[in-house]
């Protein structure tokens, strides 16, 4: 047979089967660049993922779009970070129309259920606390070491929804669990020297990293989530910072960093902006990358 | 399957009053792409109709919505049947069946009036009633049918667009035996430079034709509305309307509008709004403030 003729058969061999192999992928879709980085790393080659916002975006803010509904529309496996933080999805999932992913069905997610949550507020709540979470505070994904619940969740729902891969999602959890443990303890260890150190934030968004990390937040630019802040507050706020001697304020990028500039500036204190997400900077394109790039620049700003 | 209920308080003739704005029941789950809600609804049809007043980026109805569709946009109880079709890319058809209040009209207000073509030659005599205002809408019985696709250009634009139409009674019925048809088309580009940053241009163009024993009655209109997010808190918009009304002496109305709104929180917000009509140079002032007591989901808009 002509070597060109062998070629093209050897060519729609290929082409067929990448398309049936496509085929054969679970496709999943999930809130954030960091939820989609997990499922990728358990998924390996069996699924497809996609992430409804990106890593610069304010999860609080994102606003839904219909061109989101046919990535939602043809997942098998929906994962949220819920505690109210991404209600925006909740109509991307109704208009979709796909009943493998709303609420409970087999297919749906949520990443939240199994972690440890920070804050979760008692008594009575109401409109004067700001923009309150009254389920907890929402941002555990800036603390790995909330990680290792949210893998089991989602390794779990790969094995139920695609069986036949179950050792091999087991696999790539434990290989991926056990990297990222690696780099938690690597990560501890460069934050040693700074335990009990004091910072600011602009939003409370950091409780979970400062836990991890044993750095206390003395208080936030907004004083209450959600709120700008006031001159009166923004100079209450200064003081603290100079009789507490807080010489760090960490920031992610969306926010007014020339506020935190400012007070920084009063307080004789410096400004960190760190991503929140995976795709918040360019290079930071997986979960590690994420906290390798953040503590690398806090340890480099607290020095 | 979901159940949502809106209360609202109106001012209805110097009274303020408790309205059920909408109550419905929506089916989620049906045969793949369908989805069914069943109720009092904001009806899809258009762009802004369907949105609550409180989410809209402006405090008041732009004019070719309430000289067309009422005061209160097109409400109605009913079903609306929405499918999502199988293709790569968005693409919705909605259609809805409604019976909608009829205005009422005092006895001793009726008499008769001309009727005149868009030319301003007269038709007929009709039967009208008092003073109505500016609103025309449905009545009794209204269908409804929308199709509705969207694109996006990237990650940080959209373009939608849509064609919707009604049909059914006018609003006057009872006295005029009217036909009412509104058609409309809408645009909408949305561009989100960074986080907090956004631009959109939000159009709708109206038209209506009434027909009465006597003859027929075509009007248009149209909005235009260019807002700006220039960060977390902060949004301004301009909007331009020109309607002319429903009724047989022809009447158009031009304004501009500028928006200011300042979000305090992710709920709440309050807004100044100034409208300047270029007919009657009357300049009007609105200030409104949206309080909110916790976060909750809208249907995709």
């Amino acid at each position: 047979m002509e070597k060109s003729k062998i070629c093209l058969i050897l060519l729609t061999i290929s082409l067929f089967a990448s398309s049936t192999y496509a085929k054969n992928k679970l496709s999943a879709v999930t809130a954030t660049a960091d939820l989609a980085d997990f499922v990728r790393n358990i998924g390996g080659d069996k699924v497809e993922v996609v992430s409804l916002s990106v890593g610069n975006q304010d999860l609080h803010a994102v606003e839904p779009r219909p061109s989101m509904v046919m990535k939602v529309k043809k997942a098998g496996l929906l994962v949220r970070v819920g505690m109210d933080i991404d209600l925006w999805m909740q109509g991307v999932i109704e208009a979709s129309r796909n009943k493998n992913v709303m609420r409970d069905a087999k297919g749906y997610l949520d990443a939240s259920l199994n972690i440890h949550k920070l804050e979760v507020p008692e008594g009575k709540i109401d409109a004067s606390m700001g923009d309150i979470h009254i389920y907890g505070n929402p941002h555990y994904l800036y603390g790995p070491e909330n990680a290792a619940p949210i893998l089991k969740a989602i390794k779990s729902k790969l094995s139920e929804l695609s069986p036949e891969n179950k050792e091999y999602f087991q696999e790539n959890c434990n290989e991926y669990s056990g990297r990222l443990g690696n780099k938690i303890n690597e990560w501890k260890a460069k934050m040693e020297p700074f335990k009990g150190m004091k910072i600011v934030t602009y939003h409370n968004s950091w409780p979970y990293f400062a836990k991890m990390f044993d750095l206390k937040v003395a208080g936030c630019i907004e004083p209450k989530p959600g709120i700008p802040p006031s001159p009166a507050h923004i100079n209450d706020l200064v003081e603290k910072m100079r009789s507490e001697n807080v010489k760090t304020i960490i920031i992610e990028p969306y926010y007014n960093v020339s506020v935190a500039e400012s007070i920084a500036k009063k307080a004789g204190a410096k400004v960190v902006v760190l991503p929140p997400s995976v795709g918040g900077v360019k290079g930071v394109d997986t979960y590690i990358d994420l906290f390798d790039y953040n503590v690398n620049k806090l340890v480099e700003s607290l020095r | 399957m979901r159940a949502d209920i809106f209360f609202a308080m109106h001012r209805h003739e110097g009274r303020l009053e408790p309205e059920l704005c909408e109550a419905y029941v929506s089916f989620l789950k049906l045969v793949d792409g369908f989805s069914l809600k069943t109720g009092k609804i904001h009806v899809d049809f258009g762009k802004i109709n369907k949105i609550h007043q409180h989410e809209r980026p402006y405090m008041d109805q732009p004019a070719v919505i309430t000289n067309f569709l009422g005061g209160h946009g097109l409400v109605g109880e009913g079903a609306n049947l929405s499918y999502l079709l199988p293709l790569p890319f968005f693409l919705q058809l909605d259609a809805g069946a409604w019976q909608i209040p009829a205005h009422e009209h005092e006895p001793e207000e009726t008499g008769v009036t001309g009727l005149t073509g868009t030319d301003g030659s007269p038709i007929g005599e009709i039967l009208v009633p008092g003073e109505c205002g500016n609103e025309f809408g449905f009545g009794n019985e209204a269908a409804t049918a929308r199709i509705w696709s969207s694109f996006s250009l990237g990650n940080m634009s959209e373009l939608e667009f849509g064609l919707s139409g009604a049909k059914g009674n006018g609003s006057h019925y009872t006295h005029h035996q009217d036909e009412a048809e509104v058609s409309g088309a809408d645009i909408t580009l949305k561009f989100w430079p960074s986080t907090f940053k956004r631009i959109i241009s939000q159009n709708e163009f109206l038209k209506l034709k009434r027909t009465v024993p006597v003859g027929e009655l075509n009007r248009q209109g149209f909005y235009c509305y260019l807002g700006y997010q220039a960060n977390k808190y902060w949004e301004t918009g301009v909007r331009y309307d020109s309607a002319e009304n429903a009724f047989p002496v022809l009447e158009e109305t031009n304004s501009v509008s500028l928006v200011v709104t300042n979000k305090l929180t992710e709920t709440t917000k309050i807004r100044l709004q100034y409208a300047h009509s270029l007919e009657t140079d009357i300049n009007t002032g609105y200030l409104q403030l949206v309080f909110g007591i916790g976060p909750h989901t809208h249907p995709l808009q």
